[in-house]
């Protein structure tokens, strides 16, 4: 929305929406996994993975206010700030969250009942893959090399982020992915907390919404999601259109779907990561 | 898996005995709002901001009614009140067995004019 005036932000607001977004998607990925488990009906890892999210929310809690819903984020800036003590304990906590998922990980990459679920299991071939319109760690298990913070919004042109890319299209390799995009976030949020700047937190916008066009694009957990707004000079916006990731990802359940056997349907849609209640905006 | 399994078998819980222990909400978090009655000037700009309709407003009659189950803690109206009546709490909200209705009246809104009919009637006894 800051593109609408436009307004610059200043920079210490960039790096602490960076590690928000982060924070977000550490726990929309501990999330994803355990239900990955409970797909199978593998519900002690189900119930280990929550567990360490509930450390990861317990954090958001603490910077933001609530667990899951930020609410932080104004046009303009940011509404709160992370203090110095706030932020010694983020960075006494983060390595110990890193560490046990590490662990947890190695079991879902290792072990030998999640192989034979999830290996070969849903295949979405790269050309597929592009032509149905997939984003996000769906396009990235198909060998395709893109991502939305590659653009460089916010702190990202700062911070050292590369994709992670798998080249089968399967259930294991999303699971790969996103296992591994995790233990990158936990690193992504250590080194934004390490170079915060510092400096104003929301910069003031005057009047009302000019006549302009705005969009972006940025990376939830589930994919990249696309904003677009446009004002009018009056108070209120004219038109503004959300297109959540899960809309986009719903295309490809028609390649993986047909063939697949009965029980292997949960696995493939929990797969694409669904969060319906986005999906039907 | 194994190392996991071991350590969970013979360490402590994981969780805690609520309600025995509770455990304290942090700074600011975002728990309920409430209304102090003797600061409300009756302005409608928070019933004008709430994006749930939580709070309505009635200025003639000098009421303001609350929905604390529409509220979504989202403390806009806390940042936009004029005259600071608005408080967050940090601590969460009991569950109710019916749907609640506040009702407010503003105790500074009724001094007000209970002063400013004082002044009409000193003003119509020296003119009349």
């Amino acid at each position: 929305m800051e593109r609408l005036w436009p307004v610059e932000l200043p920079p210490r607001t960039k790096y602490l929406r960076t590690i928000w977004a982060e924070m977000a998607r550490t726990h929309s990925h501990l999330l994803w996994l355990g239900l990955l488990a409970d797909a199978f009906g593998f519900e002690s890892m189900f119930l280990q993975f929550w567990r360490i999210r509930e450390r990861v929310l317990d954090l958001i809690e603490m910077t933001c206010g609530h667990r899951v819903i930020p609410s932080v984020n104004v046009v303009g800036g940011v509404r709160r700030d992370i203090s110095t003590e706030q932020k010694k304990v983020l960075v006494d906590a983060l390595p110990v969250i890193r560490k046990e998922s590490e662990n947890l990980i190695k079991v879902v990459t290792n072990d030998y009942t999640v192989k034979s679920r999830t290996v070969g299991v849903g295949v979405v071939t790269k050309e597929q893959a592009i032509a149905l319109g997939c984003v996000g760690p769906v396009l990235r298990a198909s060998g395709v090399r893109e991502d939305a913070r590659l653009t460089k919004y916010h702190a990202y042109g700062d911070l050292n982020f590369e994709p992670i890319v798998q080249p089968a299209g399967d259930c294991y390799s999303r699971a790969l992915v996103r296992a591994r995009e995790l233990l990158q976030s936990i690193d992504l949020q250590l080194e934004a907390l390490d170079k915060l700047p510092e400096g104003e937190i929301a910069v003031k916008t005057k009047g009302n919404p000019p006549a302009n066009e705005a969009v972006m694009r940025t990376e939830a957990p589930r994919g990249e999601l696309f904003y677009y707004a446009k004002g009018n000079g009056t108070r209120n916006l004219e038109r503004m259109k959300i297109r959540t990731p899960t809309y986009a990802n719903l295309p490809s359940l028609l390649v993986m779907l047909p063939g697949c056997q009965l029980a292997d349907v949960p696995v493939i849609v929990l797969s694409i990561d669904p969060c319906i209640c986005c999906m039907e905006r | 898996m194994l190392p996991t399994i071991l350590k969970n078998l013979f360490t402590g819980y994981a969780t805690r005995l609520y309600p025995v222990q509770v455990r304290e909400p942090f700074d600011k978090a975002r728990g309920h709002v409430v209304f102090h009655d003797d600061k409300c000037i009756m302005c409608g700009a928070c019933a004008l901001r709430c994006p749930s309709v939580a709070i309505t407003v009635e200025k003639k009659q000098n009421k303001l009614t609350f929905y604390p189950l529409r509220c979504i803690v989202c403390e806009v109206c806390v940042h936009v009140c004029p005259s600071d009546a608005i408080e967050l709490i940090y601590k969460w909200r009991p569950s109710y067995y019916e749907k609640p209705e506040e009702v407010h009246k503003s105790t500074r809104v009724d001094l007000l004019r209970e002063s400013v009919e004082e002044v009409k009637k000193e003003e119509t006894e020296k003119s009349g």
